[in-house]
């Protein structure tokens, strides 16, 4: 187990480095120049003096090679640089609004498991019964609503009509709802699928069938055994989805006008702020790499046989 | 597998979903207590803006939002209806005859937030802070002609230009950069382009509570030397979502929406039509125009730009795409900034027989089975360039695609990202594209000296006008005037040319908006576009 993590984790590295040289890639290949971006966003027209200045300023005046090691060495020391818009060290910048996208990541993954884990479960038990219709609807909804769309429903009805929740802040339970729940829509319709499908591709294996000729009770069967085993996918798509949550908290955090750090990345994109968009592709895949090792290492440890298959091979 | 060991799983699953819980409480319970006890306070206006509002320093342009810098700090020249320029922060001003020396007396009643008074020395600091930056806000006019700043007596501050520059005293009304900041304010080593202390002002707001992205509270300075704001703060959320500001509206949490563009055309309408808020529309702030390059082949000849202008419904495409919140253009700067008011140019009525006749005689013929006209086996083919986030560029886009192609005209249209469209602009890489003036208080000084400055796009695209010499020259003159009358003339004879050369073709006014809950009164628009909208607003609860 040990090798293993320190394995998974010597990985890291190479990944690290494509990701630094993709962002930097693909920023200079957009034919718009950040120092252009930055008067435009101020609403001034630059002359061509203060043009010059600022690309001075924020070293695009040296070569590309150059402005790539340089940024890679202060990578290296943990200096994701300074914001060419807000003028502030990325880092504060990204961990001063890494709380909220947390919170809200958080907030909607334990309401897509609290949710679709009984439901999927459930349906996958009483297959063509009422709660499998109902898991099949919610799934087509889930799956087909774009957030955004969802959102503002969720504002038009919960808030404005019956003024259950506010529209925007932060601060209480209240306001945490609204944005959790539209964030987690489309991962309850995912995880109800994926469990109910498990759940019944786990009935036919022959444990089920032996447990029962032990005479062991049903409840026990399903609830101990099958249960257990069905969720192991659902978990490996826990990981993925992680980092797509908090990556892809960046519309809700629109809709809902969370102070979290997918807001401000859009700002940087359109402003052409590169230390921001790299410090943040950086933290990005940073978030995907551990969430994935993370549950491989919940999986592992619900499903001892995957572990044991593997050093079977070593 | 035992029970023991499955009960240690189960109570380890429960312990992260619990720690998980925790954190959340964690994250969410900082900051309980300014949730939604502080939105209702009882002589508040809280207002929406889509962007936070940045560092508040009046001497730096990002991310410092123009509305909140100009709450808290103020100018010496302030900007009123109809271009008037009014006494401020300086109580009178005096100008030499070769207009290279400006002589303010400063207003002696006037205190920074942290009551330290506002005097000739602390201008003079904040202007040379201002000019240790000169390439930075070399966008403005005076500041780079700046020579000297002097203090004269403690009330008295002298500024020397190198060259006579009339529109200075019109720029002392912007925003930023020469508003002035308290001595407090500065930081160490006195140059405030990294960074201030802490935001002190002279100006009716102090910032009271920040936080960044979510909310700022403004109140009142009770000490403020003009007319103290009727209001006790004002609060700002940020919303960066336009569809969210109409539903925060709607439910209450929003007692204002205000600005340019910011929420859609449809939901204002909407809002309006329930009759339950008050709205009003401004005066107009800029023109939206239509750039026509004259470097390109097809747009050289005069008559064809003329013909483009004669071939369009310009007051049912104002109408259709902006619902009346825009105003059909008939002249290229709106009529009631200074000097603007009487431009010698003939207005362009919708004709589409006469569109035809002027491409004809200019040689694009349409051959029979064709819908495009030609010239020497050449199609009249252009392109025009729109900002793709703007519903409205895009929409006017594809509107004059469609009545253009009836001329037979083939209109390609092409969306790209704001920058981009800046960037081809003063590139020269365009055939046609949408443009905006600068509006109160930059014209029309800014506009016409665009045209004469390399590097902004302007000069480039009229660059076949046959009287190019002579307008430059008048630009380069009406700059340096010191006579009232004569500049007149020239903006007349400036603006008159450069519409009835048609390489700028005025398609409407651009208007602000705003929508305000029924018990906010005493709403109006700043003459400046820049502006904050809070003087003398009210609100009763």
């Amino acid at each position: 187990m040990g090798t293993y993590v320190l394995k998974r984790i010597i990985t890291i590295v190479p990944i690290f480095l494509l990701a630094t040289l993709l962002t930097f890639g693909m920023i200079n290949l957009s034919p718009v120049d950040p120092a252009e971006a930055y008067f435009t966003a101020a609403h001034i027209q630059a002359t061509d003096e203060m043009l010059e200045e600022k690309r001075h300023e924020f070293g695009l005046d040296q070569p590309l090679l150059i402005q790539y090691v340089n940024a890679l060495i202060k990578i290296c020391q943990f200096d994701f640089g300074i914001s060419y818009v807000t003028n502030k060290p990325v880092w504060e910048e990204i961990t001063s609004r890494l709380p909220a996208t947390i919170q809200l990541t958080i907030g909607s993954l334990l309401i897509a498991i609290l949710v679709s884990i009984p439901i999927g479960f459930l349906a996958g038990l009483k297959k063509n019964s009422a709660i499998d219709h109902f898991s099949r609807f919610l799934s087509f909804i889930g799956a087909s609503i774009p957030s955004f769309w969802l959102g503002y429903l969720f504002i038009f009805f919960f808030s404005v009509k019956l003024d259950l929740f506010p529209v925007v802040g932060t601060g209480t339970w209240k306001h945490l709802i609204l944005p959790s729940v539209t964030l987690a829509f489309p991962l309850i319709a995912l995880y109800t699928r994926l469990l109910r499908a498990s759940v019944l591709e786990n009935l036919q294996e022959s444990y089920v069938l032996f447990a029962r000729t032990r005479g062991i009770h049903e409840k026990i069967i399903m609830g101990k055994h099958v249960l257990r085993i069905a969720i192991s996918p659902m978990i490996s798509g826990l990981g993925m989805n992680l980092g797509n949550l908090m990556t892809g908290a960046i519309i809700v955090e629109a809709v809902f006008s969370w102070p979290g750090f997918g807001r401000y990345f859009i700002e940087a994109i359109f402003n052409r702020d590169v230390p921001v968009i790299q410090g943040y592709v950086l933290l990005a895949a940073g978030i995907f790499l551990t969430s994935n090792l993370i549950v491989d290492l919940i999986q592992m440890y619900i499903d001892p046989r995957i572990s044991r298959k593997g050093r079977q091979y070593q | 597998m035992s029970d023991r060991v499955y009960k240690k799983r189960f109570i380890l699953i429960s312990a992260i979903i619990l720690i998980l819980s925790i954190t959340l409480i964690g994250c969410s319970s900082e900051s309980v207590e300014n949730s939604d006890s502080t939105s209702k306070s009882s002589n508040m206006i809280t207002f929406a803006w889509p962007r936070d509002i940045g560092e508040m320093n009046p001497h730096i342009y990002n991310p410092s939002q123009l509305f909140a810098q100009s709450m808290v700090y103020e100018s010496l020249v302030s900007y009123q209806e109809g271009g008037e320029l009014k006494p401020h922060l300086a109580e009178s001003w005096e100008i030499s005859e070769d207009g290279k020396e400006y002589v303010f007396k400063l207003r002696q009643n006037v205190k920074f937030s942290d009551g330290t008074s506002f005097n000739a020395e602390i201008v003079k600091k904040n202007f040379d802070t201002i000019l240790k930056n000169v390439d930075l806000h070399s966008w403005l006019g005076f500041i780079p002609k700046i020579a000297q700043t002097e203090v004269i007596d403690e009330y008295t501050f002298k500024l020397t230009l190198t060259e006579p520059y009339y529109p200075t005293i019109q720029e002392l009304a912007v925003v930023r950069p020469v508003r002035f900041l308290g001595e407090a304010g500065f930081p160490q080593d006195g140059d405030t382009s990294k960074g201030i202390a802490e935001p002190v002002g002279t100006g009716p707001w102090v910032l009271d509570e920040y936080k960044v992205d979510e909310y700022a509270i403004f109140k009142r300075n009770e000490n403020y030397w003009g007319e103290l704001p009727s209001v006790e703060s004002i609060k700002v959320k940020v919303i960066p979502d336009a569809e969210t500001r109409v539903l925060a509206f709607e439910k209450g949490e929003l007692d204002l929406v205000y600005g340019e563009g910011v929420i859609s055309i449809d939901s204002f309408k909407q809002l309006e039509s329930t009759g339950s808020y008050g709205t009003s529309i401004s005066e107009p702030v800029a023109t939206r125009q239509l750039v026509m390059n004259t470097n390109k082949e097809q747009l050289a000849d005069i008559r064809v730009r003329q013909a483009l202008h004669y071939g369009f419904n310009k007051q049912a495409m104002v109408d259709g795409v902006t619902s009346g919140l825009e105003e059909k253009a008939d002249y290229i700067l709106p009529t009631n900034m200074p000097y603007t008011s009487n431009v010698d140019a003939a207005t362009v009525e919708y004709n589409v027989e006469k569109a035809n006749q002027l491409l004809d005689d200019a040689g694009w013929k349409l051959p029979k089975g064709k819908n495009v006209r030609e010239k020497d086996g050449k199609p009249l083919e252009i392109e025009l360039m729109y900002n793709s986030a703007e519903s409205i560029q895009k929409t006017m886009a594809e509107t004059l695609q469609s009545e253009w192609a009836g001329l037979g005209v083939k209109l390609n249209i092409a969306g790209v990202e704001l920058t981009t469209q800046v960037e081809r602009f003063k590139a020269n890489e365009f055939d046609m594209n949408f443009y905006s003036n600068f509006g109160a208080p930059y014209d029309p000084h800014t506009f016409v000296n665009m045209m004469a400055i390399e590097g902004f796009g302007f000069r480039e695209a009229i660059s076949s006008y046959p009287n190019k010499e002579e307008l430059m020259n008048q630009i380069a003159e009406v700059q340096q005037t010191t006579d009232e009358t004569e500049r007149q003339q020239l903006y007349t004879s400036i603006l008159g040319s450069l519409q009835e050369q048609a390489a700028i073709v005025p398609i409407s006014y651009i208007k602000k908006i705003a929508i305000y809950q029924k018990d906010v009164s005493n709403f109006t628009f700043p003459a400046n576009r820049d502006e904050h909208p809070f003087s003398g607003i009210s609100v009763k609860k």
